[in-house]
Order: structure tokens, then C-alpha cells, then sequence
């Protein structure tokens, strides 16, 4: 497939100052030597941590930002110097409700856009209907935006990126604050932009999400690409690993740290109950944990074994602190 | 050129019709021209000056167009800031300082209401009203003066996108460039050491071109002098804003500055 994005070895530092007479300068690096690529029609998810770089990422590869070193192209382009080729083939969706003029309507916020990006009037006034009924806001086109709700500026603002049919949409956590939804409503939607061949890269918290949504995911933590997979390419790498969550009664004081002290168990998650205590471990798949457990107790009450998820590998890429 | 100018026009539009539904502009558009005219009306009724109408009327006008277009030009970059929307206009293809144009154009024309709700409030309250001495003179030098703060606005616009701190700055422009370029009192008032300030921005030379057009002794030869430096003025403004709109553009892109945080 067509590579549309080439990152390599790309960093941004942040750089303060503080103080008057003696000023102390302090570079952080939000994002440190990355390499990835994206191609064309797949949807690349970021995942990690707040601060871990993923919006900087987003900014210098809308051509917001600029890189302090590294490649970063768009299409081709490098996205510092050739930044008017990459713009109106390009768009971003910024989460939350930022982004349109809130005190214009839909159907203005759109005819605006459309004029920024070169559309002639004519086709402006097809393509502003055509798109707000793609993301269903025909009914309140002529509404302020103000008035719109959280999840109907988001699909406002994604009209706005079907205005200039671009090639590659950014999404920087295009469904948070959404009820539930709003958020399955824009999970649609962009399906429907890959459906249609966009390229899109979107940056989210919800795991589950980029699980559901994503051909590739990188995972970033402290500006860096921790691991860059499909999705069950990223389960992989905790194939050695099986979960089992354990109902056991309140029987010994100290179950949890014998369990954590049996050789093969990786992780243990306790939850304190009435009259049951789950414990959820994680452990080799070699090893035959319910024999174990049954040396120490007899009191479970029942087990089932868990599927691997996005969510383990990403707790386990972050060394087990979130 | 057609694109460049269907940009302005489209966002002339849309400037005009954000701008017009805040509270907060309808006040500097409509009441403050009125207690501006109140106000220097009782300042220089007892004054000595036999034209002093035309400083009211002048001096309430213009400073009620300076502080629309400062308010809503400059605060400009600042509401976009919020509304999460400059990071967008400052990425499409259509480029930011055509953008920038626009917005100052549609808030300069919209902003001129000002001036003709001085003229009536003057007319209507104190049943004064202003006598054009030289009505040919007067129509290049009010067409020149809103060029000229066109150009003044843009520079302070972009400027402050280097800057969180808008608001402050905006504040601080207002009533000082106002007394600085002499709209309610003559710059020549002014402190010796004030006054290459107060010469080297062009608004001091229109409020001098536009006031000397309702003086009968003003000649030919003082007007050609403030037009000529003022047209001058404008031109290094406008030069100096094309070799500085590069630089900041690649600042604001190192200094991240397009955001809240």
C-alpha cells in the first residue's frame, strides 16, 4: 500500500525559561525520535498516556507545529517549508467542542471553510448540503452551533473535513466527552471515511476504541513509540501471557500476597467484596494457576478465564504504574 | 487575485456577523460613541477653542473606531483562540494574513457606524453639527485614514499571535495610541519626547489630515504634507508587515503559541 505519512526520527522540544537575572532554561522533549508511516486508506491509532506526546505528534503533522529535528512528511511533502501542498489535501478534528464558530450556524461554519479552502461558491452550496447529510446534521443546519450539542459539533467539525474531500483526516480524540451515542454514532462515521479510502490517524485514551477502529496502533510513553503493531500484533506480545479472574471467599488475610508470590504469576488486580474477593492475575501460560490457588485455598467460589486485551498490553508496555 | 479577494469578501461576511452578536461589541459600537461625544462635549465646552465641535465630534468618532477595531481586531486572534477555531484558519490553504485582512476590513467597516452615531448623538443632544471646510479634501483623507487603520491593526494582529497574553496587550493599546496619535487632544500637547512616537504611527497624521479639513486655515500645502507622510507611513507599515508576517508565522509554529495551553 501507498505510504502517505513517513515519520523518522522526528522530536520536539519544548523550551522554558524561567527567571530574570539568572534564567534557567528547561527542554523537554514531548516528543522523542519517533519513526512510524502510514498508508493510504488505513486508520493508525496513537494510544498513550496524557503527555506522552500524541497531540505534539498530531500538530507537527497537520503543520502547526514545527519539528525541532527529524523527517516528517504529509503526502510527500515535508510539513515545515512545503506546508501550502500539503494543507488543502489534509484536515484536523481537534477533540471537545473547539473548532467551529459557535455563534454562526452549521451551514455558515461550512460555507466559511469551503471558501478558506478554494471550494467555488456553486459547488460549496451542493457539497455543504451533500456533507451535513453524510454526518446527519441537515435538520439543524441553520441552527447556531452554540446550540448544537458536544457530539454534533464533533460531527460538525468532521463535515468540515469532508469539505475539501481530504485525503487524510487527523483525529485528536474525536469521541471524548461523548455519551456513549454519540461516541458509537462518530465510531461510524469514521468508518464510513475509511469505507470511502480516507486516510485517518487518530489519537484516543479508549482502548477499546482503537481495538475496534484501528488497523496499526502505536503506543507512546514519555514522547517515545513503545510498540507499533496491529492490533493483535500488540496482544502477541503478551502471548506467553493468560488471565483468570477468580471469586474466592474471605478466607486468609494474606491470600493476595501468597498468590503474588507464586512463581509464573505476573500481576495481580484485588477487589474487596462482602463476601467475595476477586482477584484478577495474569500469569505464564505454562503455569496451572488453579492448582496453585487450590494449595492455598479451597474457598473459590467460581473462575473464568479472560481474553486478552489491548488494555493488558498496554498496561503491560507502561510497566504496570496506570 | 479572484480567490484572494472572494477570501476577504467571505470572511468580511462572517467577521460582520460573529462580531455583531456579541454584547460586548454592540457596546463599543453603539454606547460607548455616544458617551464618548457626552463626555468631550462637557470637556471642551468651556474651553476656549471656537472649533471645538470638531474635536468632539473627531475625537469621540475616531476613538470609538480605534477601539472597535482594537477590541475586535486584535481581541480577534484571541476568540479564535478559544473557540479552538485559529489553529484552524491558521492551516487552510487560503493563508492567514489574507484571513487577518478580512476580519480587519469587515470590523473597519462595520466599526464605522461609530463615527456616524457620533455625528448624530452630537446633532441630536447638543444640536451641533460639524462643518466640512474642504469636502474634496475630506473624502481621500477619511478613505486614507481607514486604510490606515487597517494596515495599524493588522501589524498589532499578528503580532499578538506570538502571544497568550492578548488580552493585556489589547488593553494596553487602546487608550494610549489613542492620546499618543492626538484624537481627542492635539498631539502637539504632548510631552517634546513623546512626539517621534506619536509622529511615527500614521494615525497621528490622519486625525491631523481629517481635522485640518474642517479647518478653513489649514492649506494646501499642510495638507499635502500630512497625506504625503502619512501615505509614506503606511507604505513602510505595510512593507515592514510583509517581511515580518514570515517571521511570525514560523514563530508561532515554534512557539506553539495558536493554543490555549
Amino acid at each position: 500500500m501507498e505510504q502517505v505519512i513517513y515519520v523518522e526520527n522526528l522530536r520536539r522540544d519544548f523550551i522554558k525559561t524561567k527567571g530574570l537575572i539568572r534564567r534557567k532554561r528547561t527542554v523537554t522533549a514531548a516528543v522523542d525520535g519517533i519513526t512510524f508511516d502510514v498508508r493510504r486508506g488505513e486508520i493508525f491509532g496513537i494510544l498513550g498516556e496524557n503527555g506522552a506526546g500524541k497531540t505534539t505528534t498530531i500538530k507537527m503533522l497537520i503543520t502547526l507545529l514545527t519539528p525541532t529535528s527529524g523527517v516528517c512528511k504529509v503526502l510527500g511533502y515535508n510539513t515545515y517549508g512545503e506546508e501550502k501542498k500539503i494543507r488543502n489535501r489534509i484536515n484536523f478534528i481537534f477533540g471537545g467542542e473547539m473548532g467551529v464558530y459557535r455563534r454562526l450556524s452549521g451551514r455558515d461554519n461550512l460555507q466559511y471553510f469551503a471558501n478558506l479552502y478554494h471550494i467555488p461558491m456553486a459547488e460549496a452550496k451542493r457539497k455543504v448540503n451533500e456533507v451535513l447529510e453524510i454526518v446527519g446534521l441537515t435538520d439543524k443546519a441553520d441552527a447556531l452551533a452554540e446550540t448544537y450539542s458536544k457530539g454534533m459539533i464533533q460531527r460538525l467539525q468532521i463535515s468540515r473535513g469532508l469539505m475539501n474531500d481530504a485525503e487524510i483526516f487527523f483525529m485528536d480524540e474525536p469521541t471524548i466527552g461523548l455519551d456513549p451515542l454519540g461516541a458509537r454514532t462518530q465510531r461510524n462515521l469514521i468508518r464510513t471515511l475509511k469505507e470511502h479510502g480516507k486516510t485517518i490517524v487518530l489519537t484516543t485514551h479508549y482502548l477499546y476504541e482503537a481495538e475496534e477502529l484501528c488497523d496499526r496502533i502505536a503506543i507512546m510513553n514519555k514522547g517515545k513509540i513503545v510498540a507499533l503493531d496491529t492490533p493483535q500484533g500488540l496482544k502477541d506480545l503478551l502471548e506467553n501471557t493468560k488471565t483468570i479472574e477468580l471469586v474466592i471467599k474471605h478466607s486468609m488475610t494474606n491470600l493476595y500476597e501468597r498468590i503474588k508470590e507464586i512463581s509464573g504469576v505476573r500481576s495481580v488486580e484485588f477487589k474487596e467484596g462482602e463476601e467475595n474477593d476477586i482477584y484478577l492475575i495474569k500469569y505464564d501460560r505454562d503455569l496451572d494457576i488453579l492448582s496453585e490457588v487450590l494449595n492455598l485455598t479451597c474457598d473459590i467460589t467460581s473462575f473464568s478465564q479472560k481474553e486478552l486485551t489491548l488494555e493488558d498490553v498496554f498496561i503491560h508496555l507502561m510497566g504496570d504504574k496506570v | 487575485m479572484r480567490n484572494a479577494i472572494r477570501i476577504i469578501l467571505g470572511t468580511m461576511r462572517i467577521q460582520i456577523k460573529n462580531s455583531f452578536v456579541r454584547p460586548m461589541y454592540r457596546f463599543c459600537l453603539i454606547v460607548n460613541p455616544i458617551g464618548n461625544t457626552i463626555l468631550l462635549y462637557y470637556m471642551f465646552r468651556n474651553s476656549s477653542m471656537s472649533n471645538f465641535m470638531t474635536y468632539v465630534i473627531l475625537g469621540a468618532g475616531l476613538s470609538s473606531l480605534w477601539e472597535c477595531i482594537c477590541f475586535s481586531s486584535v481581541g480577534d486572534i484571541n476568540r479564535e483562540r478559544w473557540y479552538g477555531t485559529l489553529p484552524v484558519i491558521f492551516c487552510a490553504p487560503a493563508g492567514f494574513n489574507l484571513i487577518v485582512l478580512g476580519k480587519i476590513i469587515g470590523n473597519t467597516v462595520l466599526s464605522l457606524a461609530s463615527m456616524a452615531i457620533t455625528v448624530f448623538t452630537a446633532k441630536l443632544l447638543f444640536g451641533a453639527g460639524i462643518q466640512i471646510a474642504n469636502l474634496p479634501g475630506f473624502i481621500p483623507a477619511f478613505l486614507m485614514a481607514v486604510c490606515t487603520f487597517v494596515v495599524i491593526s493588522q501589524v498589532f494582529a499578528y503580532l499578538l499571535t506570538l502571544s497568550r497574553k492578548t488580552t493585556l496587550f489589547m488593553n494596553c493599546l487602546s487608550i494610549p495610541i489613542a492620546l499618543v496619535c492626538g484624537f481627542v487632544i492635539p498631539a502637539e500637547l504632548l510631552p517634546d519626547w513623546l512626539l517621534p512616537l506619536s509622529y511615527s504611527l500614521p494615525m497621528t497624521w490622519a486625525v491631523k489630515l481629517i481635522r485640518g479639513t474642517f479647518d478653513v486655515n489649514f492649506t494646501g500645502k499642510e495638507y499635502l504634507l500630512c497625506f504625503t507622510v502619512q501615505l509614506i507611513e503606511v507604505l513602510l507599515y505595510t512593507i515592514a508587515f510583509q517581511l515580518l508576517y514570515r517571521i511570525i508565522e514560523r514563530e508561532v509554529k515554534i512557539k506553539a503559541s495558536l493554543e490555549l495551553m
